[in-house]
């Protein structure tokens, strides 16, 4: 019996698909994952090799030293820890494992969940918030210092300072910064701080464990923090290490030396900088000289100052022009009174005079006829009487008596009516109706 | 303590950039040119031999009764 071959898979065959089926598994890609160590190696290559159990279980796990060397704490048999990686199957032993890529205690947790949700609450407060961070004096003179006095973050801080920025001074508030007292003691250096003649402060440590820079996830170093009215600069641990006094405090540095570099200028560049300015400020001074200058020249070379009639020049022309304005509207004045004048002139009234008496004419008329026709009327009532007058007249006329041969005697201009009248001596005129006679008397006879 | 200084390097640079900043501008007249220029050359000159003097750090620590003392750090070899 021969069976055939064919259908059989090689070891290596199975292996592959296998590795493959879980590369592919995206589930499988990134796990997290809690257990406890067991069977730890610390290979020579510095990759750690070591198992996850539980009560029930177990998983191979294997951390490549790129990764370990982050680790923060130092892992052995029987310490707790939350992982996370890939799992995938090593090929040449056909045994899945999990490839950790970082790996943490698990105890610390709990205090991952303080540290975020005081994060979260002071953030709501707004102790975080961009506008209450105070601006770092350009050239401090003098920095307060709120660490331990020994160690490797106080002797950074000072000789970072020394080597950049020799003439600022500082003050070390030398203070606890890790255990159980380094949280009040911290915050009584940072409140001690505000009554030194100081214009920045950093506080802060070297790196270490969560536990260590605990002090600095503390509520009341935050808000010590968040109240200093001296800018702060926080410092604590290593790059990676974020604490709550990193967010509130008004600038965070990385490191202690971080810090250091940001409170204070280095000399080599502020006397390049000076060095500027005085080239500045040469520049402004020859420039400012040069346009003084310039404008001199151009002064002295104006038209004006060359020919100062030009002055008058132009004076005499705008005199010129007022008098042409002048004459133009003296012009427009006569013209306008020429106007008025003809118009006057044009006049009806003027050209029918007549309009103006004619009714006069006519009233003074009516005057006169009227007058005339009272005349008349007069006269005629006059001719009347005067009839009636010359008849009464005519029968007392003593000429009429005469005629019937009576006379008028007359001695000079009396008319003589008795002979007591009669002067003698004296002749008579003695009136017939037809002519008079001259008598003497020569005879008196009283009756 | 350290004695106060009369001026701090601080306003002096800030009053350096003033005036140039003033002269830069072209603002002011010749005379007042002139004299500003000669205060900020003056003020050049006094920062210039502050960043190049060498004077030992002060460094000072305060004690738990609040008064200070020179602080003297271990320098790393």
């Amino acid at each position: 019996m021969n069976p055939n071959t064919s259908k059989y898979l090689t070891v290596t065959a199975i292996n592959r698909y296998l590795k493959d089926q879980f590369d592919r598994n995206e589930h499988l890609r990134m796990v997290f994952l809690k257990g406890e160590i067991s069977n730890f190696k610390d290979h020579t290559t510095g990759h750690l090799y070591f198992s996850l159990k539980d009560e029930n279980s177990k998983i191979n796990a294997i951390m490549f030293s790129r990764n370990a060397a982050k680790l923060k704490f130092k892992p052995a048999d029987g310490t707790k820890v939350l992982v996370v990686g890939r799992i995938g199957i090593y090929e040449a032993t056909g045994s899945y494992q999990i490839y950790v890529e970082e790996m943490q205690e698990d105890g610390v947790g709990n205090l991952y969940i303080a540290f975020e949700q005081l994060k979260e609450k002071l953030s709501k407060e707004g102790l975080f918030d961009p506008k209450h961070k105070k601006a770092l004096p350009r050239y401090p003179t003098r920095i307060g210092i709120v660490t331990a006095p020994t160690g490797a973050a106080i002797r950074d801080i000072l000789s970072t300072i020394k080597r950049r920025f020799p003439m600022c001074e500082t003050i070390l508030f030398p203070s606890l910064v890790q255990g159980e007292y380094a949280a009040p003691d911290i915050v009584r250096n940072i409140k001690r701080a505000a009554s030194y003649p100081i214009d920045l402060l950093i506080v802060g440590r070297g790196g270490g464990s969560i536990e260590d820079l605990w002090a600095f996830n503390e509520e009341i170093v935050a808000r010590a923090i968040y109240e200093s009215e001296i800018p702060i600069i926080s410092a604590v641990g290593h790059e990676i290490d974020f604490t709550i006094a990193d967010f509130v405090a008004d600038h965070r540095a990385p490191t202690p030396t971080g810090a250091a570099e940001m409170a204070v200028p280095n000399v080599v560049d502020l006397l390049k900088y000076t060095h500027q300015l005085q080239i500045r400020l040469s520049e402004a001074m020859t420039k400012k000289i040069k346009y003084q200058a310039l404008t001199l020249e151009s002064i002295k070379n104006s038209f004006v100052i060359k020919s100062p009639m030009i002055l008058f020049d132009n004076k005499r022309q705008g005199l010129d022009l007022l008098h042409t304005k002048l004459v133009e509207k003296m012009n427009d004045y006569v013209e306008k009174k020429r106007g008025l004048l003809e118009q006057y002139q044009k006049h009806y009234l003027l050209k029918n005079p007549k309009l103006l008496y004619e009714p006069m004419i006519l009233t003074l008329q009516g005057h006169v006829s009227t007058l005339h026709k009272a005349m008349q009327k007069q006269i005629e009532l006059r001719k009347v009487s005067m009839v009636h007058d010359i008849q009464k007249l005519e029968l007392v006329n003593p000429l009429g008596v005469l005629k019937r041969g009576y006379t008028v005697t007359y001695q000079g201009d009396r008319v003589v009516k008795g002979i007591q009248d009669i002067e003698d001596q004296k002749p008579l005129q003695i009136h017939f109706y037809d002519g008079l006679v001259e008598a003497t008397v020569w005879k008196k006879e009283v009756k | 303590m350290a004695k106060e200084k009369t001026e701090k390097f601080e306003d002096k640079m800030k009053e350096l950039e003033t005036i140039i900043n003033e002269l830069e501008t072209g603002e002011i007249d010749l005379d007042s040119s002139i004299e500003k220029y000669m205060r900020a050359m003056k003020l050049v000159e006094e920062c210039d031999a502050k960043l190049k003097s060498i004077e030992e750090q002060v460094n000072q620590i305060v004690k738990e009764d609040g008064t200070l003392e020179e602080f003297h750090y271990e320098e790393e070899e």
